[in-house]
C-alpha cells in the first residue's frame, strides 16, 4: 500500500470533520483562512479517494444491536477471500477480516440476543463450505474504540451504496 | 445508560438521511422528509447529546499513515483484567481494545504505520504491562467488509 499524500490542510479538515461532519464549508473556510471553494475542492477529492466518507454513527443499542461478539473461523485457505465474502453477506456480520494467525477469518457479529451469535456463528458461518471451525469471543465491555478510524472498502462506502 | 431513550421513526429516518449522506443540510433532510428544519435539527440534537448519535467523516487508516492492521488478543494472569486493558488501551497504537469472554481475555485492534514498529510495540510496551500473560496476535491480510455506522459512542469532549 502507498502512502497517499495528505498535506496539513487535508489532515485539519479530517480533523474538524470527524468532530462534526454537519460544519459549513464556510465556517471551515473560515475557520482555516482559505477559500469555500479549496474546501469543497479538498473534501470531494479526500472522498474520492476513499480517504473519507461521511456518516451516521449510531451507538449500540439505539438499534436492534446492543451487543458485539468476535468470531474466529478457520477455513480453507486456498480460497478464503471468497468465504469471507460470503461471511460479509450475512445480516448481522458488520465487520470481516481476512487474517494469518490462530485464525484464518475474524467476524464481527452484531446481536441482541444470543441465539442470534449462536445463529450466526454455529448455523450460517460454520455452514459456509470450506468453514471448518468456529469460535465466539462476546465483547463484554469496551474498553477503548475509535469509530473515526476504519477501512474504507468499495462494499462498505454507505454514501454511495445508498437507495 | 438511559435505557428509557425512546427512539421514533421520524429520528430513525432522519438517521438515515444522514447514513446517506452526513453533510446534508437540516433543509434538504427537511424536505425530503417533508419535516421543517427545526424539527430536524431538534432531533439531531437530542440524540447527539444522549451519546446516541455523532455525524461525522470517517477516515480510512491510510489516511492516517497505518498500512499494518493486527488482531491481538491477550491473556491475562494475576491481574484484573479490566486493569490491564485500560492500560493496554493508552498505548497510541491500539485503536480498539474490549474485554472478551473466552480463551482469551482482552481483545485488541492494533494500528502500526509500518513492520517495522512491531518489535518496540510487542516486546517494550504491550509486554511490559503487568498482567500480560501471554499475546496472540493475527496480521489482518485483507479487509473484506468494515461496517463502521453502529459502534460505541464516546461522551463529547471538548477535544
Amino acid at each position: 500500500m502507498t502512502a497517499p499524500l495528505l498535506d496539513d490542510l487535508d489532515r485539519q479538515l479530517i480533523d474538524i470533520l470527524s468532530k462534526d461532519a454537519r460544519i459549513s464549508n464556510r465556517k471551515i473556510a473560515t475557520d482555516l483562512g482559505v477559500t469555500e471553494g479549496t474546501v469543497r475542492g479538498r473534501i470531494k477529492r479526500l472522498q474520492q479517494d476513499k480517504l473519507i466518507a461521511f456518516t451516521a454513527i449510531t451507538s449500540l443499542g439505539l438499534e436492534n444491536a446492543s451487543k458485539m461478539a468476535f468470531i474466529g473461523v478457520q477455513a480453507d485457505l486456498d480460497n478464503v477471500r471468497d468465504i469471507a465474502r460470503q461471511i460479509a453477506d450475512l445480516p448481522l456480520v458488520n465487520a470481516v477480516m481476512v487474517t494469518m494467525g490462530r485464525f484464518n477469518i475474524l467476524a464481527f457479529c452484531l446481536f441482541t440476543e444470543l441465539d442470534k451469535l449462536l445463529e450466526v456463528a454455529s448455523d450460517q458461518i460454520l455452514a459456509v463450505p470450506g468453514v471448518h471451525h468456529v469460535e465466539t469471543s462476546i465483547a463484554v465491555k469496551t474498553v477503548k474504540y475509535n469509530p473515526r478510524i476504519v477501512r474504507i472498502t468499495e462494499a462498505d462506502h454507505s454514501n454511495e451504496n445508498a437507495d | 445508560m438511559a435505557e428509557d431513550f425512546v427512539v421514533d421513526d421520524i429520528d430513525r429516518s432522519i438517521v438515515g438521511e444522514l447514513r446517506r449522506n452526513g453533510r446534508a443540510t437540516n433543509q434538504q433532510i427537511a424536505d425530503t422528509l417533508k419535516l421543517t428544519a427545526a424539527t430536524v435539527s431538534a432531533r439531531i440534537r437530542r440524540l447527539e447529546d444522549a451519546n446516541k448519535l455523532r455525524v461525522v467523516a470517517v477516515a480510512d487508516f491510510s489516511a492516517h499513515g497505518y498500512n499494518v492492521l493486527m488482531e491481538v488478543a491477550i491473556e491475562v494472569d494475576g491481574r484484573p483484567a479490566s486493569e490491564v486493558a485500560a492500560e493496554l488501551a493508552a498505548f497510541p497504537e491500539v485503536f480498539a481494545a474490549h474485554l472478551v469472554t473466552g480463551r482469551y481475555d482482552i481483545d485488541m485492534l492494533v494500528a502500526l504505520h509500518d513492520f517495522d514498529e512491531l518489535p518496540d510495540l510487542m516486546l517494550n510496551k504491550l509486554a511490559k504491562v503487568r498482567g500480560v500473560r501471554s499475546m496472540m496476535p493475527a496480521i489482518v491480510v485483507d479487509v473484506v467488509k468494515y461496517k463502521f455506522d453502529i459502534a460505541p459512542i464516546e461522551e463529547r469532549s471538548p477535544l
